[in-house]
């Protein structure tokens, strides 16, 4: 399409979208949200020198309001000098391009994340018992949660970027959502980076055993056991191990958190359908990168079976493991619902379900800008990781 | 090596160093007890939380004047370790132990008490159970007048404007209640000692005249300007001279507006704890003062740690009085809410007491087990019925829909623990009550000839009616259960369908339905907490039902003086005055204030039971089901928990709150399993 085609199509989809917006959002809300839509669309006409220039501005940012959040003002400011510098000198550009993207998508993301909230029937302060209009409206005050969803947007990006914090919880008082998620992180994390462990290296040998001999009884076995894994649900799984080596055997803790012991069954549990996933896009790696001219050239020139496996087909392998795995680990490592409240584990994954039944406002918004960092993040990892990894990408911008 | 399995390798590698790295937490000693508490708190302030998981930790961390007794559930010793009631029952006079201490040493003194109920009443709290103690003199005054002059000279006046304005001609009576609804004028009118006014409140059929609009108008706003003369007194006295007095630092004193044969037990009620004032007054403490890098608390126990979502550890405090009857040195607790993995604990011996917490399927299956434990409770099961929305509006119809459910299969089939079927609203078992003669039963055949008689004969031309029930499994068995005896026994068209919990309460609250699903606890065993939700507009009535007779009955009963003074009026209202007439006449020929004490807590009770019979006998707003029956899984070892009360006078009977005290339980790790 020529530039001026494009210029064209956009100008009448923004003025579509807005009108459309305004009418099911209300006015300032329709037209709050096109604008923001329109900043986080305007990063990609950003040039090398201004992804950099913005990029290394907004990081410098965050960069900033985390630390002082994690720590103080000083050791921020310290940090977010030291990040900027080596940032503008050193980041590749596609870094930078992420960086300038991601602040004003969390934007746009909080905005419509309250808009969306607010539609919810219910509130935060609705109990069984009902409170008197002035309690409520006190305790709307005490809390910073008036009736409007944008003033609720207004109070919550001036909490985040003036005072640096996500906002008090409502359903678990006296902590701030930031000292919820914070212990609760590294708990989902270390659950998670297991869990990817196993499904990555079960995965992958079942996925290339299979590959390799297409339509083998091999292939079969392990395709046979892939599908079990992905059709059976984790509360099913979890239960049967729970069965097996906690009610039965008394081998391993039922559910809690404290002791190696405790994370067996989440673990495999969490990682059974990602390895029946990830050896399905292995296999299909696997086959493809087998009937490669490259592959036969390394036949012919006399390289040994194992090499050729190694070398050749396990890297065509993982291609598409990888970029699976980018979303996969953001996902993976911010909990899964199901599993933690199985195993009774004190993750990030709870706070997801709890703070939208509980109407808890900025446990919503902060679980939503931490999924959304990590899913970036991620995403950035696996490009890098694709270049580093195929050589027909790397030296694309 | 290949660099690509190098790679791979590394990161794989790497993970796991960091999963051994950062799952390098402290396990401390195990707990001597451990137990499920169902849900996280939402707060460990005594005076902002809710419910019954909070209830166990308030009492294990905090302690107010009086305790409940584990084995009996009376009024125990607490921070008071004795109490004297003045002759009219209206004064009571507290002294306080002198080794009554906080965790940091300071002493518990008489001063506490009243910073901490002054606390609790300021409406900038904002705490929900304030109304607990609104019996204590200029407390009502102090916690809400203020607030409700303000809607009054606000929105109360905007909206009345705003009516008289668009009804040249005057407003309906239907429309017009609906207006009372919206504005929820109730709680700020009532109880006032005007004729014309409180007949204005209930009329509901007619006009509401002009004259009469700008008449409320005017009225409104007398009373606004009188509800805040009244807020500033309490003000003035409450705490200095008036409702709770510290005479000295080891003697306290609270005035009530009237006898409340209850009050002792209100004082075992979280609400009425105290909270340490120099921490909560810290501005920078205001909201987390509760965590455990902070709390001062006067209880049996200390707050160590607090992990959310995962768990609590207790540990006796050193500095409680009563530490020696305290056994249990540390306890763990925990807050899983899936009901399969708390059970799955429970038989693993990973936790030694779980309440409530079981697949409701299997309940048939566990009953057969020792250590199941059921009793009944109460709480009430049962639903409400908009009685705003035709045809539910009539009497008849209400009737009908309460006679054709059969409520014995609901409890033996679908049920099975021993619930017990509801023909009243108020659980049974409340020493002192006399349930009222119910007309709730099962009677399809009475059924049909209500509902022809309000004209839909054999359901004919009944519009199709919706049940409503927040999302649940146990809830939906039951719903599609009566929506199927409604179909069968009255031949109109029902339909259970469900809502998720919050889109549910706003459901409810706004009248957006036909019959809806309720339950309800009681705080203390007595029926004024039933019966109070449903008075006229209450916030918890819901079912937009109102009458004049019932309010006034419960609002007698919180007071017997008005009634015992002038019974007549009250007397002409009822259909059969007899037994409320014996009784005024017995507390006014009470031969000593003891006798007239006891004549007027009956008197009280009738009163009640009046009210009750208004709701199961008359009105049915309300259609009740049954009453629940709370189930503990009970360790073998577990000591000092009683599901069965052993009285004084060497009665027995069911732990109706379900209460078990964490100061008095504790495992005994001899036992032979």
């Amino acid at each position: 399409m020529t530039s001026r085609g494009r210029a064209v199509t956009g100008v009448v989809g923004v003025a579509v979208a807005t009108a459309g917006l305004a009418v099911a959002l209300g006015p300032l809300s329709g037209v709050m949200l096109v604008l923001g839509l329109a900043l986080v669309a305007s990063t990609a006409w950003l040039g090398p020198r201004g992804a950099r220039v913005v990029g290394t501005l907004l990081g410098t940012l965050v960069v900033f309001g985390v630390a002082r959040a994690a720590w103080n003002p000083v050791v921020g400011a310290v940090l977010a000098v030291v990040f900027g510098v080596l940032a503008f000198r050193s980041l590749p550009t596609m870094v930078m391009r992420r960086i300038a993207f991601l602040v004003p998508s969390l934007v746009v993301l909080i905005f419509t994340t309250t808009l969306l909230m607010y539609r919810a029937p219910g509130s935060p302060f609705a109990q069984e018992r009902v409170a008197t209009p002035q309690v409520e409206a006190a305790l709307r005050a005490h809390y910073g949660v008036p009736k409007s969803a944008t003033a609720f947007f207004g109070i919550y990006m001036k909490r985040l970027v003036v005072d640096g914090t996500l906002g008090p919880s409502i359903k678990v008082q006296g902590r701030s959502v930031e000292q919820l998620l914070a212990p609760a992180l590294p708990v989902s994390m270390t659950l998670g980076l297991l869990a990817l462990v196993i499904a990555t290296v079960t995965g992958l040998a079942l996925g290339l055993r299979a590959g390799l001999e297409p339509n083998s009884p091999a292939d079969y076995a392990s395709m046979g056991l892939v599908l079990v894994g992905v059709s059976l649900p984790s509360f099913v799984i979890g239960a049967a191990l729970m069965i097996v080596f906690a009610l039965k055997l008394g081998v391993l803790p039922v559910a809690g958190w404290g002791g190696y012991k405790h994370l067996v069954m989440p673990a495999v549990t969490l990682a059974l359908p990602y390895s029946a996933y990830i050896a399905r896009l292995a296999r299909g790696g696997t086959i493809e990168v087998m009937q490669q001219d490259f592959v036969r050239t390394a036949r012919a020139k006399g390289a040994s079976e194992r090499d050729v496996v190694l070398r050749h087909a396990l890297r065509g392998a993982i291609l598409p493991v990888v970029s699976f795995l980018g979303p996969a680990a953001a996902g993976i490592l911010t909990g899964s619902f199901v599993v933690e409240t199985l195993f009774d584990v004190p993750g990030v994954g709870q706070w997801f379900v709890r703070g939208a039944i509980n109407r808890d406002y900025s446990v919503v918004l902060g679980t939503a800008i931490l999924y959304a960092s990590l899913v970036t993040g991620f995403n950035l990892l696996v490009d890098l990781a694709y270049a580093w990894l195929d050589p027909r990408v790397r030296g694309q911008p | 090596m290949d660099r690509t399995l190098l790679g791979i390798f590394t990161a794989l590698g790497g993970a796991l160093l960091l999963v051994g790295l950062t799952f390098s937490r402290s396990v401390d000693a195990p707990a001597d007890l451990r137990f499920n508490n169902g849900t996280e708190p939402k707060t460990l302030d005594p005076h902002l939380m809710t419910g019954q998981p909070e209830h166990r930790l308030a009492s294990a961390l905090f302690e107010g004047l009086v305790r409940r007794d584990a084995k009996s559930m009376r009024p125990a010793p607490g921070v008071a370790k004795s109490w004297d009631v003045s002759p009219d029952g209206k004064r009571y006079t507290f002294h306080l132990r002198d080794d009554a201490r906080w965790s940091d040493g300071h002493p518990v003194t008489a001063s506490d008490f009243v910073y901490s109920w002054k606390r609790l009443l300021d409406p900038k709290i904002a705490s929900e159970y304030a109304y607990i103690i609104s019996q204590v003199r200029y407390a009502e005054a102090l916690n809400t007048y203020d607030g409700h002059a303000e809607s009054l000279e606000t929105a109360m006046a905007k909206a009345l404007a705003a009516l008289a304005a668009a009804n040249q001609s005057g407003v309906p009576g239907k429309e017009w209640q609906k207006f009372l609804s919206k504005n929820r004028v109730n709680d700020p009118l009532r109880g006032q000692n005007d004729p014309t006014l409180n007949e204005l409140l209930v009329r509901r059929d007619g006009v509401v005249t002009r004259a009469e609009l700008e008449w409320m108008q005017g009225a409104t706003k007398g009373i606004a300007g009188d509800l805040r003369r009244q807020a500033a007194e309490a003000r003035a006295h409450f705490g200095v001279d008036g409702g709770i007095i510290a005479v000295d630092p080891h003697t306290l004193v609270v005035e009530l507006r009237a006898p409340t044969p209850y009050f002792m037990e209100l004082l075992t009620f979280y609400p009425t704890m105290p909270v340490p004032r120099w921490l909560v007054e810290n501005p920078k403490r205001r909201d987390d003062w509760f965590l455990p890098e902070h709390i001062v608390a006067n209880g049996p126990y200390v707050l160590k740690r607090w992990l959310v979502n995962d768990h609590m550890r207790l540990e006796r405090s050193e500095t409680y009085w009563g530490k020696e009857q305290v056994k249990s040195r540390a306890v763990d607790v925990l807050v899983s809410d899936n009901d399969t993995t708390v059970l799955n604990m429970y038989l693993t011996h990973a936790i030694d007491w779980d309440p409530e917490q079981y697949p409701r399927e299997l309940g048939k299956e566990l009953r057969r087990r020792d250590d199941f434990v059921l009793t009944p409770g109460m709480i009430v099961y049962f639903y409400k019925i908009n009685t705003t929305r035709p045809p539910f509006d009539d009497r008849r119809v209400r009737k009908a829909l309460n006679l054709a459910i059969d409520r014995k299969a609901i409890v033996e089939r679908i049920l099975g623990l021993g619930q017990i079927v509801a023909k009243t609203f108020v659980p049974p078992g409340i020493p002192g009550y006399v349930p009222p003669a119910s007309a709730v039963e099962t009677n399809p055949e009475a059924a049909r000839a209500l509902l022809a008689a309000a004209g839909f004969p054999g359901g004919k031309g009944f519009p199709e009616v919706g049940i409503l029930y927040n999302t649940n499994q146990g809830h939906k068995t039951i719903a599609e259960y009566v929506a199927d005896q409604l179909r069968k026994n009255l031949g109109i068209k029902a339909n259970a369908y469900n809502q998720e919990w919050q889109s549910y309460l706003e459901t409810v609250r706004s009248l957006d339905y036909d019959i809806a699903r309720a339950g309800w606890v009681g705080d203390y065993a007595d029926p004024n907490t039933f019966l109070d939700i449903l008075v006229t507009n209450g916030g918890n009535n819901q079912t937009g039902w109102s009458s004049s007779l019932y309010d006034r009955l419960v609002q007698s009963a919180a007071d017997v003086g008005p009634v015992v003074a002038n019974p007549e009026s009250l007397l002409a209202e009822l259909q059969n005055g007899d037994a409320v007439r014996t009784l005024v006449n017995a507390v006014r020929n009470a031969a000593s204030p003891t006798d007239g004490l006891a004549a007027q807590a009956k008197l009280r009770m009738q009163l009640l039971q009046e009210a009750e019979g208004v709701l199961v006998r008359d009105e049915f707003p309300i259609i009740p089901l049954y009453f629940y029956v709370t189930a503990n899984f009970v360790s073998p070892k577990l000591r000092g928990f009683y599901t069965t009360l052993h009285f004084d006078d060497g009665t027995t009977g069911p732990n109706l709150m379900d209460d078990h005290p964490l100061r008095d339980i504790w495992v005994d790790h001899e036992a032979s399993p």
